[in-house]
């Protein structure tokens, strides 16, 4: 094919269609494919292989949803919170003598009556919602692209338009009519009239239990084609594709509703496309921490490591001083935020390192918490924090479920994207009965910091996902519901008030921590020797050294390494970890 | 497009309903015909293994019935319609048969034969229904599985039933009345939703040009049984990181009210599109929704008896037992994460075989499941083996012992809140039926509580008195109990039974206990410090320096095992009554006896040979069962007491020389092979290096001789 004769930008069905008609010409059967790619995805991967060609792509939000156009390609970023299994599908028909495909799209592109054979294909349906606990920071700014789009929206009009009739015409000229009738303009014309509409509608009303908060917007994605394996529950993905949504249908539960015992949860029952848009899914990525700084990717490994000291100075800088110059427990918080589980061995969640800081008090939490939970808002893309009460605990509903009534998975408080941080604040914790779902619960937070695994329920049987998440637990003394891996007695000198930082400043230290998570790490051989040893001092000295111990040891040398942004453990660094927990173990006395 | 042959595979179906014969040689649809004739029974289930058993010409016609099942199943109906014998039994009449009697009347006065809806549709004859059975062979596919393709095939699909909905009619076909021609008019109905007539077709009402006023009579038209429920997927069929797909499932007929939430079942049936109707089609637009059209129910039971094998299973079983280290390969293969601890996974691997149950003529009955309590220092990785004991056993239930009140455990007596009837529900022990209890933190439960396990442990039931209530259940169940030393860890300057700290009664009913301390060695923790390093290193376990095998085959040998109900030969009896004796006396013996040696002992040692021989695959005891049997217990008891031993001052050297002197004496002679002399000095719990030992210092000393190349020895 000589230059795209479509906008893959604007009018990606007809690119779709396009190439489903050049697929046909070179021998693809659809009778026989159920579906499979024709070179659809290919041709877009091709076209958004870089960066800049994706940032083209408007972002799908609660503020863009009321201006970007359905039938164009949009970018959702969020994490999968439930699927809802396969949804099947008229996918190709003949329509006399030529295959049409209804790929990628929610309604017929054509009349269906006319269809002698049709092939059923299946596409499988993730429910996504914005990742919980998401920073301002990681939101791109969607004002410009929004000017930009709309321009491009305007000028193209009358090209697509074009490109529309001449498929029509190259196609069959009978179904002209209903061409017209189903084109993406037309669509469009009404989107247009009925989205602003959509504005001043209240939204999300029951059934939609992510949707509750007015400023989060889950996406139905339709996915084709990719591996069912690829992409797991809860896994943070930015999906590209064409979006429908259809604020025409509204919600009209009275006439559904009349018979409460109907087992029918249709998707398109519960999640009305007025409320919850639809993407259908061409390519789409997993997110790492790296995609949502702006501009700048990693910090250049073979770097000299004077950058990496520089930085990690001037952000320990402010660590401490944020800690009221507890410089220990600058330290500590450093190799916390930098933890993540590297793997699991067994029942281990190897590289977990959560921190307890202990003797803080409701007045020093009022103080130091949220400097410091500001703060870390500021450098991780995604932080949360649980305040633990009494009736906190017996209330909410920490582990998701599910709901077998509209076969939905609720979710929990736990529900949390990878490489999510914690903060659990014990301090406001008061003496007090907790009642089954307190204990349950508990018990659930128990369980993550032990084992960095959630209990699904799905009431005849629980599963357990494994999570990814930093905790970082406030209490006065050491938390007993909440076993961490380190506790550290916090003991702040002064209050110091908070400095301003910039914006440069902040986003080389987001960049700094992600970097220095993302490193890889090994321990040389002459030092294995040394670790080994010195653990085996360790242990016999003190017998309540357990595996866990000595695990969470070779943890922070790994950290304290990674911080420096080396990737092999030099004995510098293993005795400063040492140094530090020494030092540790003395404030716990 | 394939020309399909309908009338040809009437004739097909109907040679297979009349001649086929199952294994006994007797024609199992015509008897299935004639009880449908007689009235007794409804349902006609066709077995799908059979017609692949039936010799004749139907190679594709299995495939065609499979691919295209809905119309098949109207195929086999109007076979059946044909070949319904007469009834042998009389039985009174009902509605339906006066008004078929009625309307067989009326047809021959009626000409209007031509017309489709006048004709008397042969659904609404039927007093039965045709269900297919899909062939057993092959695993079913999980709800995953099912695609598109497979949309008008016949599936097969195991899965746990979440919602059922209620059973209401459904109308399969509707029969109107028509006022101005008074004739019945049949409208089948094939989906859920139907458009009543409002015009007589009748010719009369059509000569006269009047529209007619067909009424629905309720009463003529024939309903079914319908109900509507969900399945969802197993746990263990769900990928890592996915969440359980699940379908909807319709049951008609007679298979309503089969099922409901909770079951573990394997459905047969057929799966179709629903499209939808109405108001909801325009707003799903292309989707079609999918449901399962059950044609046939099966419950799974998670009991060993029932375990059935997966297709290579058996051959990988047969192999396994040819192998002669099936012991040690199979007890390795137990939690193989877990460093060490040999002998312990020995005696959970013979916890999990078990011997049989015996019940004598008077009506004793003999418990065959071996109970264990594993008891150590915190952090030895009690609670890891438990929970991994649990996972391996087909049906095994895990609690802890704080958590769980005697009435937890045994069986409560509820009031029910909607009849105010009292009903008994189930503890843990009751639930744990016909296989495993595991009891973590079994020291931290009262006292109270822990009696109640007293009756399960050697009665294996549950009685129960209480609130009008006396009854008692049964709970044919091993334990595996776990427990703390007395003051959390073993304190070796106290005497073991001050750190067991579990009543007698209690300790005398497991077969074995087991001490895992936690000793201060440089090994031990240099094993630990690089077991650790190289986790962090490699993110992956350290080589197991073997493979071990998959839980599922783990699973599929025990129940092999199992079947299997071995005795012991008169001429071990002998064997194993000295050996007891040995051990009262040696209890006799000494003055602070450690162990509460009784005739559970013996019963112990008998149902832990029987265990091995069930190993073995073996129909009998061997003398090799039994020796191994008394190392097991001797070895449980020298993790007691292997300290206590030293302080008594007699070195291994010696004690090794007594013993292969006293059992030389025993059997009156004087020439000793090797084998049996390790035999013997294992079962007192000294290793081969001791021995050799033994045997140099001793030939040294010219109490012996020892043949330099089998190493057998001679006294002098």
């Amino acid at each position: 094919m000589g230059g795209p004769a479509y906008d893959c930008l604007t009018n990606p069905l007809g690119a779709v269609r396009f190439s489903f008609v050049n697929a046909l010409s070179s021998g693809y059967d659809p009778a026989s494919s159920i579906g499979k790619d024709w070179g659809v995805v290919d041709l877009f991967r091709h076209y958004f292989s870089d960066e800049s060609a994706i940032s083209q792509v408007p972002v799908l939000d609660s503020s863009s949803i009321k201006w970007v156009q359905p039938k164009t390609l949009v970018r959702f970023r969020g994490m999968i919170q439930d699927m809802l299994g396969n949804e099947f599908y008229a996918g190709a028909y003949k329509d006399d003598t030529t295959w049409r495909t209804n790929k990628y799209s929610d309604v017929s592109q054509f009349p269906e009556g006319s269809s002698t054979e049709m092939q059923v294909w299946e596409r499988r349906l993730l429910y996504c919602v914005p990742v919980p606990g998401q920073n301002q920071w990681t939101e791109c700014s969607s004002q410009e692209l929004k000017n930009r789009f709309l321009d491009l929206t305007g000028q193209n009009r009358e090209k697509r338009v074009r490109v529309d009739e001449e498929m029509t015409d190259s196609m069959d000229s009978n179904t002209l009519e209903a061409g017209l009738n189903g084109s993406p303009f037309k669509k469009m014309k009404v989107g247009e009239a009925t989205s602003s509409a959509s504005e001043s509608q209240v939204p999300q009303s029951s059934g939609i239990p992510p949707a509750t908060s007015t400023e989060s917007l889950p996406c139905l994605v339709k996915m084709y084609d990719s591996p069912e394996s690829d992409l797991k529950l809860n896994d943070v993905v930015e999906f590209l594709g064409v979006l429908t949504f259809d604020p025409i249908v509204m919600m009209d539960t009275d006439s559904l509703d009349e018979n409460s015992d109907d087992l029918s949860e249709a998707e398109s029952v519960q999640m009305p496309s007025g409320k919850v848009p639809r993407l259908h899914c061409l390519i789409h990525r997993k997110l790492e921490t790296q995609h949502f700084l702006h501009g700048s990717s990693l910090l250049p490994e073979p770097k000299s490591p004077q950058s990496f000291k520089e930085i990690r100075e001037s952000l320990m800088k402010y660590l401490t001083s944020l800690l009221g110059n507890d410089h220990i427990a600058a330290q500590f918080l450093l190799l916390h935020l930098l933890s993540k589980v590297n793997g699991r061995v067994d029942n281990v969640a190897v590289g977990k390192l959560s921190l307890n800081l202990i003797h803080l008090n409701k007045e020093s939490m009022s103080i130091f918490g949220t400097q410091l939970s500001d703060a870390l808002k500021s450098l991780l893309p995604f932080t949360q924090s649980i305040p633990l009460t009494i009736e906190y605990l017996n209330t909410a509903s920490f582990g998701p479920k599910k709901d077998y009534r509209i076969n939905r998975l609720m979710p929990g408080v736990l529900q949390i994207a990878d490489g999510t941080h914690l903060i659990l604040d014990e301090t406001e914790l008061q003496p007090g009965t907790l009642n089954s779902v307190g204990v349950e619960n508990a018990n659930l937070l128990k369980n993550l910091l032990e084992c960095q695994k959630v209990e699904y329920d799905f009431q005849y049987y629980k599963m357990e996902m494994a999570t990814d998440v930093q905790m970082l637990i406030f209490s006065e003394g050491k938390s007993n519901i909440m076993p961490a891996d380190l506790v550290l007695p916090f003991q702040p000198s002064q209050v110091n008030s908070l400095e301003v930082i910039t914006p440069d400043t902040a986003e080389a230290w987001r960049c700094y921590l992600a970097t220095c998570k993302s490193l890889s790490h090994s321990i040389g051989q002459e030092l294995q020797q040394v670790v080994e040893n010195d653990l085996v001092a360790a242990r016999q000295t003190d017998r309540s050294l357990g595996s866990q111990d000595l695990s969470r040891l070779l943890t922070m040398a790994r950290m304290m390494s990674v911080s420096y942004g080396e990737t092999t453990l030099s004995l510098e660094h293993w005795q400063m970890v040492l140094e530090l927990e020494r030092l540790r173990k003395e404030r716990l006395k | 497009m394939k020309d399909y042959d309908f009338d040809g595979d009437k004739v097909l179906a109907k040679e297979f309903l009349e001649n086929f014969a199952d294994a006994n040689g007797r024609s199992k649809y015509m008897e299935i015909l004639q009880e449908v004739s007689n009235r007794k029974i409804r349902a006609i289930q066709v077995d799908l293994d059979d017609l692949f058993n039936y010799k004749g010409d139907i190679e594709d016609f299995l495939g065609r019935l499979t691919e295209n099942t809905r119309r098949y199943v109207s195929i086999f109906s109007a076979a059946v319609d044909e070949l319904l014998p007469e009834p042998t039994e009389a039985f009174p009449d009902d509605d339906h048969d006066i008004l078929m009697t009625q309307r067989a009347e009326d047809g021959t006065d009626n000409a209007d034969v031509s017309d489709p809806h006048q004709q008397i549709p042969s659904e609404i004859k039927r007093f039965y229904e045709v269900y297919f059975k899909a062939a057993s062979k092959g695993r079913p596919s999980t709800i995953r599985e099912v695609k598109a393709s497979h949309i008008g095939q016949l599936v097969r699909i195991s899965g746990i039933v979440t919602r059922c909905s209620d059973v209401k009619p459904l109308m399969a076909v509707a029969v109107y009345t028509c006022e101005e021609c008074g004739h019945e008019i049949y409208q089948e109905v094939t989906s859920r939703v139907f458009m009543p007539l409002f015009k007589c077709p009748s010719s009369r009402c059509r000569l006269n040009s009047k529209a007619g006023n067909p009424i629905l009579q309720l009463r003529a038209s024939k309903f079914l049984k319908f109900q509507e429920a969900k399945m969802q997927e197993l746990a263990e069929h769900v990928p890592k990181g996915h969440i359980p797909r699940s379908m909807t499932v319709h049951l008609r007929g007679e298979l309503t009210r089969k099922v409901s939430p909770g079951d573990v079942v394997e459905f047969s049936g057929i799966f179709l599109p629903i499209p939808y109707t109405g108001f909801k089609a325009l707003r799903a637009g292309l989707v079609a929704d999918t449901y399962l059209e059950a044609t046939s129910v099966t419950h799974f039971k998670k009991k060993y008896e029932e375990y059935e094998f997966q297709k290579d299973e058996e051959e990988q079983i047969a192999r396994l037992a040819e192998d002669g280290d099936i012991y040690n390969k199979l007890s390795r293969s137990l939690a193989p994460e877990i460093y060490g601890h040999e002998d312990i996974k020995k005696a959970l691997l013979l916890l999990l075989v078990g011997a049989p149950h015996r019940q004598l003529k008077d009506g004793m009955k003999i418990r065959g499941d071996v109970h264990i309590c594993l008891m150590g220092d915190p952090g030895v990785a009690k609670s890891q083996l438990l929970k991994h004991i649990i996972n391996v056993a087909p049906r095994g239930v895990y609690t802890t012992g704080k958590g769980s009140s005697g009435v937890g455990l045994t069986a409560a007596v509820m009031r029910d809140q909607v009849t105010n009837e009292m009903v008994l529900e189930g503890g843990a022990l009751v639930l744990a039926d016909m296989g495993i209890c595991a009891i973590d933190e079994f020291d931290k439960m009262d006292e109270s509580d822990r009696t109640a396990i007293h009756e399960v442990m050697e009665q294996q039931t549950v009685s129960i008195a209480k609130a009008g209530i006396t009854t008692s259940l049964n709970a044919r169940t091993a334990v595996l109990a776990a427990a703390n030393p007395a003051w959390g860890r073993y304190d070796l300057r106290r005497t073991p039974a001050e750190n067991i700290n579990l009543p007698p009664a209690l300790l005398s009913r497991f077969d074995l206990l087991w001490l895992i301390l936690d000793r201060a060695d440089m090994d031990s923790d240099l094993e630990l410090a690089k077991h650790v390093l190289h986790v962090h290193q490699t993110e992956e376990s350290p080589a197991l320096g073997f493979e071990p095998l998959e839980p599922n085959i783990l699973r599929a040998y025990i129940s092999a095992a199992r079947r299997l109900s071995p005795y012991v030969p008169a001429e071990l009896e002998e064997y194993i009554a000295t050996a007891y004796s040995s051990i009262r006396q040696e209890e006799a013996r000494s003055n602070t006896p450690h162990s509460y040696t009784t005739v559970r002992t013996l019963l112990s040692i008998l149902r832990i040979s029987a265990a091995l021989a069930r190993l073995r695959f073996s129909e009998s005891v061997a003398q090799s069962d039994v020796d191994e049997a008394l190392r097991l217990m001797q070895m449980s008891k020298i993790s007691l007491y292997a300290d206590d031993r030293q302080k008594a001052g007699l070195d291994a050297i010696s004690d090794t020389y007594s013993i292969i002197r006293d059992e030389a004496a025993r059997s009156n002679k004087t020439h000793v092979s090797y084998a049996n002399a390790l035999n013997w000095i294992s079962r007192k719990g000294y290793s081969e290096a001791q021995l050799k030992e033994c045997l140099e210092e001793y030939a040294a000393l010219n109490v012996w001789q020892i043949d330099p190349n089998t190493f057998d020895i001679r006294f002098i």
